[in-house]
């Protein structure tokens, strides 16, 4: 094997490990007896898992940051369609523009928009709640937006003018002929808006009240205090199970393709 | 006469659909992200206040204050410089292992690239906590270090600028490589043997034809993994302990004690310096040089 080569390796090795290592780390201790980490370990207990289902607080903030992730999952998913329906086949500047803007928020700086929010949210004089569900479906919708923009842009807009120039309406030619087309589409964008949302923690800094606060959040609070952090193992790795599992989803719905390319901004 | 009245009508119908297709969607973003940061700009231009959330008198102070005091002079350069190094560190280690990547078969590639995207899926509280466990002092390289009797005493290996940058590298890697994976595997092979057969060297073929073609994937991975990198404000807090401050750090005390109008000021110099640095990597890679073909 070449030097080249050999060198090639070494940096994906090197990528692969900084970037898999923090969360097989964590996946190791959660399953640990003791409250810390040895080497080699002594045996395995669910023991923190229990702790993490016996804890009130984080077991509250879980199920708030599923009911969350569900509001935004179905509010993204619609706000994303409508805009990708609307700007899919229009070309120019003003369609771009309005794409960015529909972008703009993956690489915003998430905590200025949770700190706009908040200012926005006390001016207003609004629950926070409401704040938080906003930031969300803020940095939610890019996703939706661009699965459907992939669906719609990957089927023949023949299809819709067959439909209509048949005598559907607009709304019948979108239920029977655009939206079978593009469902796959839209459930990924849903799903994705779920895992932002669920995962969130920049945005929700200043979003998050006691009894509204949510698992990220909680988990960060859990961090600042020493002894007991495995617990936050436990319910990291509940996360990670749960993101592997609408993972797999997704690949059934629209295929690994689809789901690595919507998140290369080019 | 009347088909053209019906098509007018008709005409009337799609101009109206159309705009409440667009009109919710593009209304939801000027009221909760376009508004709340002119608010915040606006706010930004106000003097302090103990009760309201700001005092209704006009002033530069948030802004001027912060050029001139030295503290804030030293946490810029310090930010700029810790996303400056992560950039360069996740180009180096990301585009060979982008190679690598793009030279796999179709299926590998897109495994390869689930599994990457996958940690981008879990929260960065996560990421961060299993550096800690790590790098801790109880934690796993300590621990391994001192069994193996490689270290007497546990190394001081968190809360440092090494242990952020490492942090930051975690969570923007995927980017970068998922970035430049695509820009090269969508490259057309025959440049590169064109190149060759017109006897240039493989070096010669990767620097003037392979490297100019990924310039769009190299653009877009290092501005979101600049942009990241300064905003990351979990990480850099976690990792970076409570000593260790970068712009972002100062954006959340001061808004944790109300300081409202300078907190507005210190992100929009953050927001500034990612513009900034956004038009230097721009200039630097010049993505235009690639037409974008529609895929």
């Amino acid at each position: 094997m070449s030097k080249v080569r050999w060198l090639l390796l070494v940096a994906f090795g090197t990528c692969m490990t900084l970037v898999l290592a923090p969360i097989v780390v964590i996946i190791a201790i959660s399953f640990s007896p003791i409250d810390g980490f040895e080497f080699p370990p002594s045996g395995i207990s669910l023991r923190w898992y229990a702790s993490f289902l016996a804890s009130d607080k984080l077991w509250g903030s879980m199920l708030f940051s599923f009911r969350t992730a569900l509001t935004v999952a179905i509010l993204s998913l619609i706000l994303g369609t409508l805009a990708a329906l609307a700007l899919a086949r229009s070309r120019g500047a003003a369609a771009a523009v309005m794409q960015s803007l529909f972008m703009a928020p993956m690489v915003f700086p998430a905590i200025i928009l949770g700190l706009a929010i908040l200012l926005f949210v006390r001016m207003v004089d609004t629950s926070p709640w409401l704040g938080l569900i906003a930031a969300h479906v803020l940095l939610g919708t890019p996703y939706c937006f661009r699965m459907v923009m992939g669906s719609l842009q990957a089927f023949d807009p023949a299809l819709e003018e067959a439909s209509q120039s048949l005598g559907a309406g607009p709304i019948r030619t979108f239920a029977y002929v655009v939206m079978p087309l593009i469902f796959p589409g839209m459930l990924a964008g849903a799903l994705f808006a779920f895992i932002v949302s669920f995962g969130e923690n920049n945005a929700s800094l200043f979003l998050t009240s006691p009894g509204y606060s949510t698992i990220p959040i909680e988990l960060l609070g859990f961090l600042q205090f020493p002894g007991n952090q495995l617990i936050v193992a436990a319910a990291s790795t509940v996360q990670v199970g749960m993101v592997v599992v609408l993972i797999v989803l997704m690949e059934r719905l629209v295929g690994l393709s689809r789901i690595v390319r919507s998140d290369s901004k080019s | 006469m009347t088909t053209t009245r019906a098509a007018r009508s008709i005409d009337w119908a799609r101009y109206l659909r159309r705009s409440v297709v667009l009109g919710v969607p593009l209304a939801f973003f000027v009221v909760c992200f376009l508004l709340p940061l002119f608010y915040l700009f606006i706010v930004s231009f106000f003097e302090p206040s103990q009760v309201e959330l700001y005092e209704k008198r006009l002033t530069f102070n948030n802004y001027t204050r912060v050029f001139t005091d030295s503290f804030y002079l030293m946490i810029i350069a310090r930010s700029l410089l810790a996303s400056g190094i992560v950039l360069v560190i996740s180009l180096l280690l990301a585009y060979p292992a982008a190679i690598v990547i793009a030279g796999f078969s179709l299926k590998w590639r897109f495994r390869i690239l689930a599994l990457l995207l996958f940690p981008l899926m879990v929260s960065n509280v996560v990421r961060a906590y299993g550096w800690i466990s790590i790098l801790g002092r109880r934690g796993v390289a300590n621990t391994v270090l001192q069994d193996l009797g490689l270290i007497d005493a546990p190394l001081f290996l968190l809360y440092s600028f090494d242990a952020v940058v490492l942090g930051l590298l975690t969570i923007l890697l995927p980017y970068m490589i998922i970035s430049i994976a695509n820009a090269l595997a969508a490259i057309d092979r025959s440049y590169a043997e064109a190149a060759q057969s017109l006897g240039a060297g493989p070096w010669r073929s990767f620097w003037h034809v392979t490297l100019p073609l990924s310039s769009p994937g190299v653009a877009s991975g290092c501005l979101i993994v600049f942009f990241l990198a300064l905003s990351a404000y979990v990480t850099i807090s976690l990792l970076g302990g409570p000593r260790f401050k970068l712009l972002v750090s100062l954006v959340y005390d001061t808004v944790v004690t109300f300081q409202w109008p300078r907190a507005a000021a210190l992100s929009f110099i953050l927001l500034l310096m990612a513009v900034a640095g956004g038009a230097v990597i721009l200039a630097l890679t010049r993505p235009q040089r690639v037409r974008r073909r529609r895929a």
